[in-house]
């Protein structure tokens, strides 16, 4: 039974002493490439994170694998200890210089990613590879004051409200998918031409622009006004602020063909700062 | 076994260490730098684009003695293959002004003179259209001192510009302009002082593109016309200084009819004057550039084929 028990002890500590390679290699790995892929940690406390993670595993495996003197154990204690610490300490460091905005989609298959050098105000948007890694891809137009928020409006499109410094709201949409082949670009607002309804709200696209109607009041937004993120979600501008995000749903079809039926929902998502939740649109007919 | 293992973690332990060391001073120092510029980057990074770009060394264009460069948004000009350079009071665009597409690396051909008595350069000036002149600025002491004339005013925005001297005195200019499709005035100027005044000679007789031109001595000049389909020679020839101009006669053989199309600049050749007829931009008689050889025995009024010459001799 204890022989059992020893021979379990052990395959548990190497394989926590392969994870602490693991570990180890992956951060040695990151730091050769980083340079050269120009690539970063999606989120910059992950370094230390890991770090963490790796010397735990590697305590634990040397406690399970080897028998230790007392004196050595103490040493070991106190190095770990300290190397826990600083990491700790750098990690919140980090975070005060960088503050790092990530979510995780719903389906687990794309993660959005801001930072925002908080001395400076600027915000970069990145765009991730191999769920940990990221590139920046563009910096944000205004700088972040403190309020903002992330809602996945479909499994592959992201928006981010935020609050700026002039106190206007603005949205900024990552979207990391397409609703026809994937061949051609095409725009959302002519898309989704026609009318369309939901629960107190209507929503109509017509050559005018797209007029929102919430609980009988109409606002109209010229196409000047409405700017498109990737080819799944507009935004709708009013005062140079943002007002609203419509984005195609996971069911929308794209036809090349506008005189075919609508297959599909958008999702009209208000622009505030308050708990809201995105509203599902049904088509209703043409214009 | 045991010391394996204890060896591995302290490397591990030491590597994480040093990484971490190296990571925190770089993401706390650089801060993210997107791929794609945008108007934020743009702002921030105004002021290194606004210092003064350092003056590169100046390379000559070719390997001639006397020769020119237009490094650094001016034109200067060495009589020593680069080891001196003398800068030519102008501006580097008004040396391109008017139709003119290419990058600005090196000067129009034939818009200039280099040699070592005398450096001359045809210019325009002048802000709208109606104030737009044809200048020369030239100098006959290698660039000590610089003298500047006006050969016509105005003058619609240049195409064809030459401008050459034979002697000390005598020089000619010819310029185009006001190009409308295939169309467009054209005008030779001649000067006996040295450039300091021009007139000008009879008005061209026809409003096809110029091709080439040029004097061979103070009274006979030549105009030949047709650039883009010429399907014979077109030549125009002064023998008074240009009071008049008159239809030059080529005596085509039948077969080299529409294929040799284009007159080049006649040279004097003894007590005759030589022309070399190219086939124009659309020749493919033998590769398209074979020229023939006409000869002159009138002073340019009729011209007799003489000789068929490989591209080769030419040069």
């Amino acid at each position: 039974m204890k022989r059992n028990k020893n021979r379990l002890m052990k395959r548990i500590g190497w394989i926590l002493f392969l994870c602490a390679i693991g570990f180890f290699g992956l951060q040695m790995g990151y730091l050769l490439i980083q340079d050269r892929y120009q690539v970063e940690y999606i989120d910059n406390r992950l370094f230390y994170i890991i770090n963490i993670f790796c010397v735990i595993c590697l305590s634990l495996a040397i406690l399970l694998l080897l028998k230790l003197t007392k004196r050595f154990k103490l040493i070991g204690t106190i190095v770990v200890g300290i190397f826990m610490i600083i990491q700790i300490v750098l990690l919140v460091d980090s975070d005060r210089k960088i503050n790092n905005i990530t979510s995780v989609s719903p389906n687990f298959k794309h993660v959005f990613s801001i930072k925002e050098n908080r001395d400076s105000g600027e915000s970069f948007y990145y765009r991730s590879y191999y769920g940990i890694l990221a590139r920046p891809k563009e910096s944000l137009p205004y700088e972040i004051a403190e309020d903002y928020k992330v809602e996945w409006l479909a499994k592959d499109v992201a928006a981010f409200t935020y609050e700026t410094a002039e106190n206007t709201i603005q949205q900024f949409i990552a979207t990391y998918g397409d609703r026809g082949g994937g061949i051609a670009y095409y725009y959302v607002g002519a898309e989704m031409q026609g009318v369309w309804q939901g629960e107190n709200v209507e929503v109509i696209s017509d050559p005018d622009g797209i007029t929102v109607t919430e609980n009988g009041r109409s606002e109209l937004f010229e196409w000047e006004n409405i700017h498109q993120f990737g080819t799944l979600a507009i935004v709708l501008k009013k005062n140079n602020e943002a007002a609203w995000t419509i984005s195609l749903d996971d069911n929308f079809v794209v036809h090349s063909d506008a005189l075919e039926d609508k297959v599909g929902n958008i999702r009209l998502y208000k622009a505030t700062m308050e708990k809201n939740q995105p509203i599902k649109l049904q088509y209703q007919a043409s214009y | 076994m045991k010391n394996v293992i204890l060896v591995l973690s302290g490397f591990m332990i030491a590597g994480l260490i040093i990484g971490t060391y190296f990571y925190h001073n770089q993401a706390s120092a650089t801060l993210p730098q997107p791929n794609q510029p945008n108007d934020l980057q743009e702002n921030t990074t105004l002021p290194d684009e606004q210092e003064q770009p350092q003056p590169e060394p100046l390379q000559p264009v070719n390997n001639d003695t006397i020769t020119y460069t237009l490094q650094n948004d001016e034109l200067n000009i060495t009589f020593n293959n680069g080891n001196d350079w003398v800068k030519v009071p102008i501006e580097k665009d008004q040396l391109f002004e008017g139709e003119y597409n290419g990058n600005k690396q090196e000067l129009i051909e034939n818009s200039y003179m280099l040699t070592e008595n005398r450096v001359a350069f045809i210019y325009s000036d002048g802000v709208d259209l109606e104030g737009k002149r044809i200048r020369l600025i030239y100098s006959s002491d290698q660039g000590i001192t610089w003298k500047e004339s006006v050969v016509i005013e105005p003058f619609p925005p240049m195409r064809f510009r030459k401008v050459d001297f034979l002697n000390d005195q005598f020089g000619y200019a010819i310029i185009s302009g006001d190009r409308t499709m295939s169309q467009e005035y054209s005008r030779a100027f001649i000067t006996h002082d040295g450039g300091e005044t021009w007139e000008a000679t009879a008005e061209s007789p026809t409003t096809r593109l110029i091709a080439f031109g040029g004097f061979v001595d103070e009274t006979t000049g030549f105009l030949s016309y047709g650039t883009i389909n010429p399907e014979e020679p077109d030549v125009y020839v002064t023998q008074d200084s240009g009071e008049t101009w008159n239809e030059a006669v080529f005596n085509m053989p039948v077969k080299y009819n529409r294929v040799f199309v284009q007159a080049e600049v006649p040279v004097k050749e003894e007590d005759h004057l030589v022309v070399l007829v190219n086939q124009g931009p659309n020749g493919d008689y033998k590769g398209g550039l074979v020229k023939g050889e006409f000869i002159s025995e009138d002073n340019g009024l009729t011209w007799n084929f003489s000789a068929e010459v490989q591209p080769n001799e030419t040069e």
